[in-house]
């Protein structure tokens, strides 16, 4: 198991790290989260064509660079590190689950991953689907489509598959979201054309490990931030963050930080490496880390006192982007269900 | 001479340990870890000399000082395997772990080739003697003093929690010996026999009953004016040199005790059928999601560190160990049950109600969390120190 980035991987984190910093300033998650869409299509073209981001996940022979899920997850990282509102996560998910796809049925990948490749086609996941799918077409709703809005690919889960439709087959309606930094649609498909597109399986648990890969890389923003804040504001005289009882709670959650990181490390490498040891790390990353994330932003504002309420703050937005991936992660209990049985600790019926 | 490769040396300590762990020995699987290291202490004695004879002690140091110099992934193997086979709680650890690295690092020729072949063979059983009643996180305020006489160090005053202490041949103390120079300054590291007329070792009974911790008094207890480590004054310099020690390689072969306590708990739970109960498989999964977590921690923190004294990297995985093991004795006596309200005579406890009640030291000695986590603010965090 490696846990540090490789020289390439590094070089790669850098330039999107740069990348990331230069945009995501205020009036760019303004203007981005204001839009029907949530993103600004100037910085996709930029993140997809000058960066090749998108090009990441997807074969050689598609179009894409042919790297996987570690350089995948650097993107996902840095990118989320600033809460940049971009739908790449989404995207890169929908290039991997297709390209793992292609090795059984190759329609959806040689008909979508082109497009994936270059970013002129974004893909969402719609997992939480109510539909049935019959002679190639999926009728129902799916709820809580991220970047659905903007997406031109939809990968729909029906039962232990995934169907992949074209977006302009569907009705996707946008939603303003709790996380404006990261919108959703409601997806309703009535006969629409769809491939197949793979087991459901991979997908899902590349989606909670990269999430988890995200939530790590927000908290250590919101921790490095906190630290900053704690040094640079004076009360009594003194630096704050000179006061023990604020000392220990910036240490515990540097310890946090450092176990998820460790955690989100480990289970990108197995989604790399191992996909079948995502079994029981892919829900265990998922819960571990988007925890850890919430506590960090909860944190964050109480640490930053009066200024971490104001709208101005950036510490609400990681607050609610922590409460929302928890929320679409589904409930703890049925995550801790899913761990125990998968690890062999609980039984399998219950 | 070059180690053998990893895989053949795993082999060599598991087949010596299955060897070996038998006979006499065979008693002695599972006892003197943590909460049990009043257990069995002669049998482990003559464990420890079995060690030394094949050559187990001091896997990484120098062959110069008789050592076998392995590499750090060797020792990791050692202690896993070590582990894994449930082998006895080390009763040389003092010797190995801090007194040789800190004479390999700070002593005198002549005090490693008094002291290192003792240790090497498991002869020589060390103890430490840092705490005092008046000085447990504030280690500079101790004021047990030291004065040379005659040819002779001098000592008096009182360590406490100090382990071993009654079958230890030999202590390293720090004491004050420049009374005028203000707190860590005026310490000096010596070596101070232990069977002698003026040392007083008094057990300490905790609050598991079982007394694994001493009192030890100095009344003018003597040592020779060479038996220093550094220059007067450099004490606190000596042990702050190897203190990290204590939390390297060892913490690799601990998770895999983590793991057969886990194991247990688990057995206890599925037999009791508290695994049922919503909450406590609940808090079973999450038992385990944090044992996967400490071990990814401390792969990806502690690894690349490797053979170093440790950085913060060793304050955060205590910081981690600590609490998740305290939080296993509790699930430990839930999973039981009411009956884990009923001890065997002579306030007898079984593995589970030792867990709980151990593991509550476990974040008080070694530097307590609160140490460890002002050190995280101040070294790793940057910042700025309270005054003090």
């Amino acid at each position: 198991m490696e846990f540090a980035d490789t020289a390439d991987q590094a070089e790669l984190r850098g330039v999107v790290r740069a990348f990331a910093s230069r945009y995501a300033t205020p009036e760019l998650v303004r203007t981005a989260t204001a839009s029907p869409i949530g993103y600004d299509r100037q910085i996709w073209a930029r993140l997809s064509t000058e960066l090749g981001l998108c090009a990441l996940a997807v074969p050689e022979q598609h179009g894409g660079a042919g790297a996987g899920p570690r350089e995948v997850a650097v993107a996902v990282e840095e990118l989320g590190r600033v809460l940049l509102p971009a739908p790449y996560l989404s995207s890169a998910i929908a290039a991997l689950a297709l390209t793992r796809a292609a090795e059984d049925s190759a329609a959806a990948a040689e008909r979508y991953l082109p497009g994936l490749a270059d970013g002129s086609v974004i893909g969402a996941l719609a997992l939480d689907a109510d539909v049935t799918a019959a002679d190639g077409a999926v009728t129902g709703t799916a709820r809580n489509v991220v970047d659905g809005a903007a997406a031109g690919l939809l990968l729909v889960r029906c039962g232990d598959r995934l169907l992949a439709v074209a977006a302009a087959d569907a009705r996707v309606v946008p939603l303003d979201t709790l996380d404006q930094t990261r919108r959703q649609a409601v997806a309703d498909f009535d006969r629409a054309p769809a491939l197949d597109a793979g087991s459901a399986a991979y997908p899902i648990a590349l989606h909670r490990v990269l999430l988890a890969a995200e939530c790590v890389a927000a908290a250590e923003h919101c921790l490095d931030a906190t630290v900053d804040y704690l040094k640079m504001r004076r009360q009594f005289g003194r630096p704050i963050g000179s006061f023990q009882v604020l000392q220990h709670r910036a240490a515990d959650l540097a310890v946090a930080v450092t176990e998820a990181r460790a955690t989100a490390q480990a289970a990108v490498w197995t989604a790399a490496a191992d996909p079948a040891g995502l079994a029981a790390l892919a829900p265990l990353a998922a819960l571990h880390c988007s925890r850890t994330f919430l506590q960090v932003a909860a944190e964050m504002i109480q640490l930053h006192g009066g200024i971490g309420f104001t709208w101005e703050h950036e510490a609400h937005r990681y607050f609610k982007r922590a409460k929302c991936t928890q929320l679409l992660l589904g409930p703890v209990s049925a995550l801790r269900a899913e761990i125990g049985r998968e690890a062999g600790l609980l039984s399998a019926v219950d | 001479m070059a180690p053998p490769d990893e895989d053949t040396f795993r082999a060599e300590v598991r087949s010596w340990l299955a060897a070996n762990l038998t006979g006499e020995f065979a008693p002695l699987v599972g006892t003197g870890g943590p909460g049990r290291e009043h257990e069995f202490v002669p049998e482990r004695m003559a464990w420890e000399r079995r060690l030394g004879d094949s050559g187990y002690i001091g896997l990484g140091w120098p062959q110069s000082e008789g050592g076998r110099e392995l590499p750090w992934g060797h020792q990791v193997i050692f202690y896993e395997e070590y582990a894994r086979a449930g082998a006895p709680g080390r009763v040389g650890h003092m010797g190995e772990q801090l007194l040789g690295p800190t004479l390999l690092m700070f002593g005198t020729a002549a005090q490693r080739a008094r002291f290192l072949p003792g240790i090497l063979a498991g002869t020589q059983l060390w103890c430490q003697g840092y705490s005092e009643p008046g000085a447990g996180s504030d280690l500079a305020g101790i004021t047990t003093r030291a004065r040379l006489d005659g040819g002779e160090w001098h000592l008096d005053g009182q360590k406490v929690w100090t382990s071993l202490a009654h079958v230890a041949d030999w202590c390293f103390v720090l004491v004050r010996t420049d009374p005028a120079a203000e707190r860590h300054r005026g310490l000096s590291y010596l070596l101070v026999p232990m069977r002698q007329q003026g040392i007083e070792v008094r057990p300490i009974v905790q609050l598991t009953g079982t007394s694994e911790f001493n009192e030890v008094f100095f009344d003018d207890a003597r040592t020779g004016a060479e038996d220093i480590v550094g220059a007067p004054g450099d004490g606190w310099r000596v042990a702050m040199g190897t203190l990290g020690f204590e939390r390297g390689v060892s913490t690799f072969g601990q998770q895999l005790g983590y793991q057969r306590e886990f194991e247990a708990v688990l057995a206890t739970a599925r037999a009791t059928g508290a695994i049922d109960d919503p909450d406590l498989a609940g808090r079973i999964v999450e038992a385990w999601v944090g044992l996967q977590v400490m071990r990814y921690t401390t792969l990806a923190t502690l690894v690349p560190v490797a053979g170093r004294a440790p950085g913060t990297e060793a304050n955060v995985v205590k910081l981690i160990w600590g609490p998740w093991h305290q939080r296993l004795g509790e699930l430990a006596v839930d999973v039981a049950g009411p009956a884990a309200t009923v001890v065997g005579p002579g306030y007898q406890l079984d593995d589970a109600q030792r867990l709980l009640l151990f593991t509550r030291a476990e974040t008080i000695y070694g530097g307590s969390a609160e140490i460890q986590r002002t050190v995280i603010a101040e070294r790793k965090l940057g910042l700025p120190r309270e005054p003090r």
